[in-house]
């Protein structure tokens, strides 16, 4: 009802403020639904956006994570064992129930739809966390605006990319220890080591993670001196959250005969960093500053320095406030660890990245600085939930620099992959193997370490390629090519093609034509003559 | 009495300083030698912006006309724009119609040029006592708004561009004149009607003052729909009345949209969207190579690629703390201000809001420029709105700051900060950004500077763009001495004044500082009292246990 408010010669509109709490509580029990559909509609759409603009699958990551999971359900040796040791498993463990399909598989949303779902999940934590400290709805809806509107996370939730997984699982790994410092509730503590323990199954920032919030487990129960509480949760929380670790080093054991196979085998990232370190662009190795620097400056082009400098003052805000207790602060100390760990693990030569302007004209491995974004969107939410009279302040000048984010369509994410080291432009050899190898019975020898971007972008099924993972045809193709490939496909005299390094000990390369040479890969064909020889049949009975 | 002649006399040593350092030659701006060096490179229209504005007051003034005849159209290039045939300006006009009394007045004088330059030192004249009227506002004493007014216009690059024909001090006097409304009268719709004005004026000086006076409009329509809260109830407020106020925008438009009219043949057709001519030939033809039409397409990616969030990595940088733009490396001083956040958070929150707003803005906006260095210039120009919420900051720190630290700290910087910004006043605001230096470095085979420092090279060898140093100063002085008796009597101003702000903030003859004394001491007392009770009885339990 419109009334006429003599004294501040106004019109005024009165609400109870009984009736608006009846509102809110029921917008309350609403909301998360609608932001949930919000969510999958924003998801969906993104996808479909980058699918078809073919950005999707920018990433040579990408094509290899699918490619993974492929060969598990299809190929020369399917199998769980084709899961590797390049790369933690869960992501393709992910993929399995749907990458049989070739839509699924080629149009990489096999890959992208856990992507998509942890998307969703991460930022339904989000705005449950900010509950958990206290936040009204406006910080709460305020922190998922944040994360949603990263081009960068957006970017990444439509590929077959494991960043968002691991922000998923490790938010909510976090989230959960914090209701558990919180409230005591042990549910609390095993859900959480349950949700690192997925972590650690996605990249090795879990693993750091879970050795953070290992020790913050141990400090909570020791608190007091108690330290027989402090072991037994120490243990409790570690058996089932280190479980992701012990099981790999497991598998590594098993399969390859080392349980430090991932860590120092031949395609390791530490085989990876050596040779960088060698050719003498592994700069942030043992240089504290410049890793810190470099992380930086990840941080601020994949978060926006906008968005980072709203975290930062509202982690201040938060480790400030006195009104939230000291375990609920302490465990929140665990928002800070991807920052931790990257750094290190630049500092140590564990991890790679290329800023452009600082490592040359190049990007790689940026993408790194997303693993902080959810991080900073919880600060933010809290931030403008903190300063009330500041926040149309911060909110606006959010929305203004986020308006020019979205118009630019500029993520830093796709730089990386499009024009950094992240990619290579095979399209011109996976053309040539599909017109040319794709209508006839035979098989392609590759290497899958090497040209996993080539054997996805081909889309000739799985079965047609021998490459390091066949066990018995590897084998015999290296020992004997024109036996079994009528095609070669390997970087000439790079021995870091294993293909090449194996082929170039046979004498068997002159019966094959080179048929074509491109930048990053040559392709042989065998001679007419041997071709009624070469096997196109896959007879070999695998052990 | 003494209030008036306080005003005045800050009003004279203002004026006077900024006569010391106008630039300008003497002599008359013709058709005929408007292009020569005299008056471009080596005179007071070294860089476009200063030629593309005088270049529209001349062609208004002189030749009856919005568009160029082709020897201004020779002046005003890079920045000169080409419509229906014929040459037009490419800058927003206000800056331009705002200096034409000025250079009218000027030429009877017989300096049109300095006429139309001292129009800007005018507004940073009124910068300086708008600052000074806001922190009063804000509960800072006279003296430390006094000073923090003094530090705005001469401790920051705001002293160079108040020498100059640059739009800068104009956006900030309309900024600021619309901040003083708001605060000045918390409820008064009348000072809505200035508030629109200025808005709505602040468009045809630089367009984008549109973004920058957003956070004042916004605070405005807060005047006009208010939410208020009580123990039982919510309520919304509106004055439908307010609408009358809107008539104060009704000028400044009608004015804009005339221009527009007059120089484009329509009323809607800004000044930067037409096409720009970037070289003119002998025939007086616009070079087709240099031409660049611009598309629908284009523009679309001008306007969106021009404000790149992924550039305020390296913007903020520059802006802050680099050595060739950095508010760290020119006006250090200022950025004291921020301790006084707190504070006036504290006292006047909304207040507060709206200054971080207008830092914020004018922060993310220029970060986000691909050119936040903008072009050659002397520190940073852009960033005047935010020097003077700086200084706003900072003369309520001072009021009755007693900390020592602050005050050694203050000296200190502002005696570096006036130093410097004077050195950039009296001699050249052609400093390259790093970026372009170190590469003009190769190819003149010397060490190009990019800071201040390359303002002493220029005083030591070229000497000084200040009219009165290059009338009558150069026959008595060198222009290192010159530069020495400006920045000495600058000095003596503003040590003056904070003589007596710390004569005022120290004083033990107070009453007030006399009463706080005698409270600290009564303090003091209680305290050792407790603590000598807690440490007897610590004694007597350790001798009881002893026991």
């Amino acid at each position: 009802m419109i009334q006429v408010d003599k004294k501040n010669q106004s019109l005024r509109v009165d609400f109870s403020k009984r009736s608006l709490q009846k509102l809110g509580r029921k917008i309350s029990k609403v909301l998360p639904y609608l932001l949930v559909l919000g969510l999958i509609a924003i998801s969906i759409w993104n996808f479909i956006y980058y699918a078809n603009n073919g950005l999707g699958l920018a990433y040579n990551d990408a094509r290899s994570h699918l490619d993974i999971g492929r060969r598990v359900v299809e190929g020369l040796k399917p199998g769980l064992a084709q899961l590797g040791s390049v790369w933690l498993p869960l992501p393709h463990v992910l993929m399995i129930p749907t990458i049989w399909n070739d839509f699924m598989w080629h149009s990489g949303l096999s890959g992208a739809l856990p992507s998509m779902i942890s998307f969703v999940v991460t930022a339904m934590v989000i705005y449950k966390l900010l509950g958990h400290f206290g936040v009204g709805l406006f910080g709460r809806i305020f922190g998922v605006v944040v994360f949603i509107t990263n081009l960068n996370i957006l970017y990444l939730q439509s590929t077959a990319m494991t960043e968002l997984l691991l922000l998923a699982t490790m938010t909510l790994g976090v989230y959960e220890l914090i209701i558990w410092h919180k409230n005591d509730q042990l549910v609390h503590l095993v859900r959480s080591s349950f949700w690192i323990m997925l972590s650690t199954l996605v990249r090795y920032d879990g693993w750091f993670l879970f050795f953070w919030a290992a020790m913050l487990v141990f400090f909570k129960g020791f608190k007091g001196g108690k330290f027989k509480m402090g072991e037994g949760l120490f243990i409790f929380f570690c058996t089932l959250g280190g479980l992701g670790i012990i099981l790999w080093l497991l598998w590594n054991a098993v399969i390859f005969g080392d349980p430090l196979y991932f860590a120092f085998g031949p395609f390791s990232a530490h085989a990876q960093q050596t040779q960088l370190d060698d050719a003498g662009v592994l700069q942030t190795k043992y240089n504290l500053p410049l890793s810190m620097l470099m992380y930086w400056y990840a941080m601020a082009y994949n978060s926006v320095l906008f968005t980072v400098v709203l975290g930062i003052l509202g982690a201040i805000a938060l480790f400030y406030d006195k009104t939230i207790k000291t375990p609920v602060k302490i465990a929140a100390t665990a928002l800070l660890a991807p920052f931790v760990f990257n750094i290190i693990a630049l500092y140590l030569g564990h991890s790679v990245l290329f800023i452009q302007g600082i490592s040359g004209n190049t990007w790689f491995n940026v993408r790194y600085g997303v693993m902080m974004m959810p991080s900073f969107a919880v600060f933010a939410g809290y931030l403008v939930h903190k300063f009330k009279p500041l926040r149309f302040v911060f909110v606006g000048l959010f929305v203004f620099v986020t308006i020019f984010h979205l118009g630019n369509k500029d993520a830093v994410t796709i730089d990386d992959g499009r024009v950094g080291s992240s990619q290579k432009n095979v399209d011109e050899v996976s053309t040539w193997l599909r017109e040319n190898a794709g209508d006839e019975e035979g098989f392609v020898l590759i290497s899958a370490a090497s040209h996993d971007a080539i054997i996805f972008s081909s889309r000739l099924p799985m079965k047609k390629y021998i490459h390091e993972g066949t066990g018995e045809y590897w084998e015999s193709a290296t020992i004997a090519p024109d036996r079994w490939a009528k095609w070669i496909v390997m970087r000439t005299n790079d021995t870091n093609d294993l293909t090449f390094r194996e082929v170039s000990k046979t004498d068997a390369l002159w019966k094959y034509n080179l048929v074509q040479s491109f930048p990053f890969a040559d392709i042989y064909e065998l001679k007419e003559e041997f071709k009624p020889d070469a096997e196109t049949k896959a007879t070999i009975i695998q052990r | 009495m003494i209030k008036i002649l306080q005003h005045i006399a800050l009003f004279v040593f203002t004026l006077g300083i900024l006569a010391l350092a106008l630039r300008g030659l003497p002599g008359t701006v013709t058709h005929e030698n408007m292009n020569d060096h005299y008056w471009t490179e080596n005179g007071p229209f070294e860089l476009s912006p200063e030629r593309g504005r005088f270049a529209l007051v001349y062609s208004v003034l002189e030749d009856k006309s919005y568009t160029f005849a082709l020897p201004i159209a020779r002046f005003a290039a890079p920045d000169v724009g080409y419509y229906d045939g014929e040459y037009v300006s490419l800058f927003a006009p206000g800056v331009s119609f705002l200096a034409l009394p000025g250079y009218v007045i000027g030429k009877m004088f017989g300096s049109a040029q300095v006429g139309s330059f001292a129009v800007i030192s005018l507004f940073a004249l009124l910068n300086l006592f708008l600052v000074r009227g806001i922190a009063l506002k804000l509960g800072a004493s006279k003296t430390a708004s006094t000073i923090g007014g003094l530090l705005f216009l001469f401790a920051s690059p705001a002293f160079a561009y108040g020498v100059t024909l640059y739009q800068h001090h104009i956006s900030t006097a309309l900024l600021l004149t619309g901040f003083y409304a708001l605060v000045a009268s918390k409820k008064s719709l009348l000072a809505l009607i200035p508030v629109w004005f200025v808005c709505a004026l602040s468009i045809p000086v630089d367009y984008p003052n549109a973004f920058f006076l957003a956070p004042i409009g916004i605070a405005a329509l807060g005047r006009i729909l208010w939410k208020e809260e009580t123990v039982q109830k919510v309520s919304l407020h509106v004055k439908p009345q307010a609408i009358l106020t809107f008539a104060g925008a009704i000028i400044p438009i009608v004015f804009f949209m005339w221009f527009n009219h007059q120089a484009y043949g329509n009323a809607l057709q800004l000044a930067g969207t037409v096409q720009q001519v970037k070289q003119i030939d002998e025939n007086g033809d616009p070079v087709q190579n240099f031409t660049a039409e611009r598309s629908e397409t284009s523009q679309n990616a001008t306007t969106v690629t021009f404000f790149d969030p992924r550039s305020l990595v390296h913007g903020l940088f520059t802006l802050t703390i680099s050595a060739d733009r950095g508010i760290v490396t020119f006006a250090p001083v200022l950025l004291i201000g921020l301790f006084a956040l707190p504070h006036i958070y504290k006292k006047h929150p909304e207040t507060t809001a709206l200054m971080l707003a207008i830092i914020g803005i004018n922060l993310l906006l220029y970060g986000m420029w691909g050119d936040p260095y903008g072009g050659w210039a002397f520190g940073s120009r852009y960033l005047l709105p935010t020097y003077a919420m700086l200084s706003i900051m900072l003369a309520v720190l001072l009021t009755g700051n007693r900390n020592k630290i602050i005050h050694g700290l203050l000296l200190i910087l502002a005696v570096y900060s006036l130093s410097i910004n004077t050195l950039g006043a009296v001699t050249s605001s052609q400093n390259p950004p790093k970026t372009e230096a170190i590469p003009l470095g190769d190819i003149t085979g010397r060490i190009e500077k990019y800071s201040y420092d390359r303002n002493w090279q220029f005083l030591t060898n070229q000497g000084s763009k200040s009219f009165i140093f290059n009338t009558v100063g150069k026959q008595y002085v060198t222009p290192v001495q010159y530069y020495y008796l400006v920045v000495g009597m600058v000095l003596v101003g503003f040590l003056s004044q904070y003589g007596s702000l710390v004569a005022q903030n120290f004083s033990l003859f107070d009453s007030q500082q006399a009463r706080l004394s005698k409270s600290q001491v009564s303090k003091s007392i209680t305290r050792f009292k407790n603590r000598t009770k807690v440490k007897l009885q610590q004694k007597i339990t350790k001798a009881g246990k002893k026991s």
